[in-house]
C-alpha cells in the first residue's frame, strides 16, 4: 500500500464519520463521557473503556472503535481538571499535572491552565496517532516471522514487563500479580484438547473466566471500597477567568511540547506501562531541561504541558504494541483489546493480512477524537466541575450499579457477578498489600496467547525448546526477557556500576 | 334439560373451536425472538440474521436477533433459549458445533430436543502454503505416507468439525497427520503462512480471501464435488481417494431450531416461512458471495443430520478422552 492510497482510506475514514450524524454524535458523547469520568477522581479511563465495551457490544466495529478511542482519549484529558482545580488527580495520569496546575489556579489562572492542557492534549493525541501510521507498517512487516514460539515470548515478554514498571515498592510483587492473572486464565476448558482445568466440575467455570466481569471486579470495586473509606471530599473550586488558549504560549512551548510528545509516545508503545508513567517521566524530562527547574512545583506553565501532553500522546504510542504485536501498551489500551477480540478483531502481526486498513481507520478515529475533545474541552471547561460536587454518597453507589450492569449485560449470567465480588475484594486487599493490579490484568487477557503457543509450539516442535534459540525474533525476545529479569537483581546492579566506574576512570 | 346440555356443550364446540382456531390462523400474533448461540458477527450470527430479516418480512412480524455466548459448544445460549417459554415465539441461532454439548456437560439434552432448520454451510478444503512442495492431492499423501505422522496439519480446535475433517480424511487416505490445533481457523490460516503448519484444513468461505490473494494453494475438496472459487476448479478428493466416501462428507451445518415441544402450528408457520425465505435472492445471493452451499434442510431431514452429526462428534470427542459425559449414557448411538 503506497502513501497516497493511505492517505485516501484515511480521509475516507474520517469523511465517513463526519457526514454520519449517528456517528458525530457518538464520538462527541462518549469523549464527553470520558471527560467526566476523567475528571471524576476513583473513575478513570480503563474504567470508562470497561463500561463502554459492553455497551457498544451490538454496534459495528466501526462505531465501537468511535466511542471507545473517544471516551479513552477524553478520560485521559479530562483528569486534568480534577488535578488543576481540586489538586485531587482526576486519574493517576494526571497525578504530575496537580503539582503545577494547582499553584496556577491559586493564583486566578486556573483558565489558562486548562486551555494549555485542552490544546496541548490534543496536540499530544495527534502525535501519537502520527506515529501510529508511521511506525506500525514497519513493524507489521516482521509479521511473517511470528509463530507458535514468539507469540509466547511475547505474551511472557508483556507479563514481566508490566510486572517490572508498575510495582510501587518490591518488583516480585508485580511478577507474582503477573503470574496470578496467568493462573486465573487457565481456568476453563483449554481451546486446544478441551480438557478441563481447575473448574472443580463447576459448568460456569468450563467456558473459562469472561474478561469484562473481571476487569470491572479490578478496577471498579476497589476504587469504590477505597474512595467510601478515605472518604474524599471535593473542595470548593476557584473561580477562573478564561478558557481560550494562548497561541502565543502554545508556540514558545513547542519544544516542550514536542519532547514530551515523544516521551508519551515511547513510554506507551512499552507494553504494560501507560499514561501515568508518561506524565511522571515527562514532568521529569521537562525539568531538566528547563532553565529554571526551581520554579517547578510553583505553578510553571511549561510543567502542565508537558506531563498533558505527554499523557495523551500515550494513547497513540499504546496502540503501537496493540495493534502490531496484540500486547497492550497502557491499562485502558488492556481493556481496548477485550473489546476488539469481542469484535471478532485479533490485534497482532497478522492484523495488517487480515484487516489491512484497520490501522488507517483507528489513526482516522484518534484524529477525530483529538478534534472532538479540543472543541468540548474548550466548551465544557467550567459546566465539567460541577459533577465534582457530586457527594461521594451519591455518586459511587451509581458506579457500583453501573459495576453490576457491565458485568451482567455482556452474557447475562448471574455467576460473572459473583466473579466480580470475589476479584473485586481479592485485587482490593492485595492492593493494600501493595501489590499493582496492572500487571494481574495482562496476565489474564495475555495467558491464553501465552498458555496456548507454548503447547502448541512445543507440539510443532515435537517437544524441544531450541527453535528459541535459533529463529532469530525468538532469541531477540528471549534475551530482552533475560535482561528485564536480570536488571531487578542486585548483582545485576551491582556490576553495572562497576562497569561504569571503570568506563568513567578511563576516560579521565 | 336435554336440550339445554345438547346447546351448551354446542356453544362450548363453538368456542374452543373458535378459539384454538383463531391462534392457528393468527400466528405469529407477536415478535419472535432469535437466541443466537455464537458471537455477534460470526458465521451463524450473520446466517441467522440474514434468514431472520427474510422471515420476518415473510411472518410479517419483527424477529429480534439476540446473541448469548459462553459455556461449552454455546451451552449458555443453548439453555437461555432452551428455557423460555415453549410457545413458538423462541428460535434458537445454531450450528454443528453445538451438538457436542451435552457430551460436554453444558447441556442436559440431546439434539432431539429441537427441529431443525439447516441453512447451510461452507465445504471444507485441504490446503497448503503458497511456497509450499506439494501442488497436487497425491503429492501431499506420498510424502505423508513416506514420513507418517511428521507433516503439520492445522486446524482449529479437538472436536471442531474441521479437526473431524481431517480425522476422517486421515481414515480415508490412510495417513497420519501431526494435528497441531488452534484457537480457530484464522489463526491455523496464518500459520500455513507462516509456514508453522503444512497444510491446513479449514472451509472454503474462511479461505477464500487468501485463496484468491494467492497465499493458499488449495489441493482438494473434502466433498464428493469440485468447488470454483473466482474460475479457479479445485478438485474433488473423492477422485483418487474413492474411500473417501465412507468418512465424508462432514459439513458444516448453520441454521436455527425451535423446541420440539413449541405447538404444531406455530412449526408449520415457520417451515413454511423457512422454505420461502431459502428461494429468496437476498439469500441465494448471500451463499453465492461467501462460498455456502445452502442446503435449506428441515423436518425429518434436518433433524436425521443433526442426529448423525450428534453421533460422529460425540462418539469422536469420547475416543479423544475430552468428552465429560459418557455418549452411551445419552443413548447416542454409535456412527
Amino acid at each position: 500500500m503506497n502513501f497516497f492510497s493511505q492517505f485516501g482510506i484515511f480521509s475516507n475514514s474520517m469523511g465517513a464519520v463526519l457526514i454520519n450524524p449517528s456517528a458525530m454524535l457518538l464520538l462527541f458523547g462518549s469523549v464527553f463521557m470520558g471527560i467526566m469520568f476523567g475528571a471524576t477522581p476513583g473513575l478513570t479511563a480503563t474504567l470508562g473503556v470497561a463500561l463502554l465495551t459492553t455497551l457498544t457490544y451490538g454496534m459495528t466495529t466501526n462505531l465501537a472503535l468511535i466511542a471507545l478511542l473517544g471516551v479513552y482519549v477524553g478520560g485521559v484529558y479530562g483528569g486534568s481538571y480534577a488535578s488543576i482545580l481540586l489538586n485531587i488527580p482526576g486519574t493517576a495520569a494526571s497525578a504530575a499535572t496537580a503539582l503545577d496546575g494547582y499553584p496556577l489556579a491559586c493564583k486566578g489562572e486556573a483558565g489558562k491552565a486548562l486551555g494549555l492542557t485542552t490544546t496541548s492534549s490534543a496536540i499530544g493525541t495527534i502525535i501519537g496517532m502520527l506515529f501510529v501510521v508511521g511506525l506500525a507498517p514497519a513493524i507489521s512487516k516482521i509479521a511473517l516471522q511470528f509463530t507458535s514460539f514468539e507469540f509466547f515470548l511475547l505474551a511472557f515478554f508483556g507479563i514481566i514487563i508490566s510486572g517490572t514498571l508498575t510495582s510501587p515498592d518490591l518488583v516480585y510483587k508485580g511478577w507474582i500479580a503477573g503470574f496470578l492473572g496467568l493462573f486465573l486464565s487457565v481456568i476453563g476448558r483449554d481451546q486446544l484438547q478441551f480438557y478441563p482445568r481447575f473448574t472443580f466440575g463447576l459448568s460456569d467455570l468450563d467456558g473459562g473466566l469472561d474478561i469484562v466481569p473481571v476487569l470491572i471486579g479490578a478496577f471498579g470495586i476497589p476504587q469504590i471500597i477505597q474512595v467510601i473509606r478515605d472518604s474524599q471530599k471535593p473542595q470548593e473550586t476557584k473561580k477562573f477567568t478564561r478558557i481560550l488558549p494562548e497561541f502565543k504560549t502554545i508556540i514558545k512551548n513547542i519544544p516542550t511540547i514536542i519532547r514530551s510528545s515523544l516521551i508519551g509516545v515511547g513510554i506507551g508503545a512499552v507494553p504494560g506501562i501507560g499514561e501515568d508513567i508518561a506524565g511522571w517521566v515527562s514532568y521529569g524530562a521537562a525539568k531538566n531541561a528547563s532553565r529554571h527547574p526551581e520554579r517547578f512545583g510553583t505553578g510553571e506553565v511549561e510543567a502542565v504541558i508537558s506531563s498533558e501532553t505527554a499523557n495523551n500522546a500515550c494513547i497513540g504510542g499504546a496502540m503501537i504494541p496493540l495493534l502490531s504485536l496484540g500486547v497492550p501498551g497502557s491499562p485502558p489500551a488492556a481493556m481496548l483489546l477485550g473489546a476488539l477480540m469481542l469484535h471478532g478483531i485479533q490485534p497482532g502481526p497478522m492484523l495488517a493480512i487480515d484487516h489491512p486498513t484497520f490501522i488507517i481507520e483507528i489513526a482516522a478515529i484518534l484524529l477525530l477524537a483529538s478534534f472532538a475533545m479540543w472543541i468540548i474541552g474548550i466548551m465544557l471547561a467550567k459546566q465539567v466541575v460541577n459533577l465534582l460536587r457530586i457527594p461521594t454518597s451519591v455518586l459511587m453507589p451509581i458506579i457500583a450499579v453501573l459495576c453490576v450492569i457491565g458485568s451482567y449485560s455482556l452474557s447475562m449470567r448471574i455467576f460473572n457477578l459473583f466473579l466480580m465480588v470475589i476479584i473485586g475484594v481479592i485485587v482490593f486487599i492485595l492492593n493494600e498489600m501493595g501489590y499493582p493490579i496492572a500487571p494481574l490484568i495482562i496476565g489474564v487477557i495475555l495467558g491464553p496467547m501465552a498458555d496456548q503457543n507454548l503447547r502448541r509450539a512445543l507440539m510443532v516442535s515435537e517437544g524441544s525448546f531450541l527453535p528459541v534459540f535459533t529463529r532469530p525474533v525468538a532469541l531477540l525476545l528471549f534475551l530482552v526477557i533475560c535482561l528485564t529479569v536480570l536488571s531487578q537483581t542486585k548483582i545485576y546492579r551491582r556490576v553495572l556500576r562497576k562497569f561504569m566506574q571503570r568506563i568513567s576512570k578511563k576516560k579521565t | 334439560m336435554r336440550k339445554s346440555i345438547l346447546i351448551s356443550v354446542l356453544i362450548i364446540t363453538l368456542i374452543t373451536s373458535f378459539v384454538f382456531g383463531a391462534a392457528e390462523r393468527e400466528y405469529p400474533e407477536r415478535d419472535i425472538t432469535t437466541v443466537v448461540v455464537w458471537g455477534a458477527g460470526g458465521g451463524t450470527d450473520v446466517i441467522n440474521r440474514i434468514i431472520m430479516a427474510e422471515m420476518s418480512e415473510i411472518l410479517g412480524v419483527n424477529i429480534n436477533v439476540i446473541n448469548v455466548t459462553g459455556g461449552v459448544a454455546g451451552s449458555v445460549g443453548m439453555n437461555d433459549a432452551f428455557n423460555r417459554p415453549k410457545d413458538g415465539y423462541v428460535l434458537a441461532g445454531m450450528s454443528e458445533s453445538n451438538v457436542t454439548s451435552a457430551v460436554m456437560g453444558g447441556f442436559n439434552n440431546r439434539v432431539d430436543v429441537w427441529d431443525w432448520f439447516i441453512v447451510g454451510g461452507s465445504p471444507d478444503v485441504v490446503s497448503v502454503g503458497a511456497n509450499s512442495p506439494y501442488n497436487t492431492l497425491d503429492e501431499l499423501i506420498d510424502a505423508a505416507k513416506a514420513n507418517p505422522g511428521s507433516i503439520r496439519a492445522g486446524a482449529s480446535g479437538a472436536g471442531s468439525i474441521h479437526h473431524l475433517n481431517l480425522l476422517a480424511f486421515e481414515n480415508g487416505t490412510d495417513t497420519d497427520f501431526n494435528f497441531i490445533p488452534y484457537d480457530g481457523s484464522a489463526p491455523a490460516q496464518n500459520a500455513a503462512l507462516t509456514g508453522e503448519v503444512s497444510i491446513i484444513i479449514t472451509s472454503i468461505a474462511e479461505q477464500a480471501q487468501l485463496i484468491r490473494g494467492g497465499q493458499l494453494k488449495p489441493l482438494a475438496m473434502l466433498e464428493p464435488e469440485a468447488f470454483t472459487v473466482d474460475g479457479l476448479t479445485i478438485p474433488s478428493s473423492f477422485t483418487n481417494y474413492p474411500e473417501l466416501a465412507q468418512y465424508l462428507p462432514l459439513r458444516q451445518s448453520i441454521g436455527f431450531a425451535i423446541a420440539k415441544e413449541a405447538p404444531q402450528y406455530a412449526k408449520d408457520k415457520i417451515s413454511e416461512a423457512f422454505k420461502q425465505a431459502m428461494e429468496t435472492q437476498a439469500v441465494k445471493d448471500f451463499g453465492k458471495n461467501n462460498f455456502y452451499i445452502l442446503a435449506g434442510l428441515y423436518g425429518d431431514e434436518a433433524n436425521t443430520l443433526m442426529n448423525n452429526l450428534e453421533s460422529s462428534f460425540a462418539w469422536t470427542l469420547h475416543e479423544l478422552g475430552s468428552a465429560r459425559v459418557n455418549p452411551d449414557s445419552l443413548n447416542i448411538p454409535k456412527p
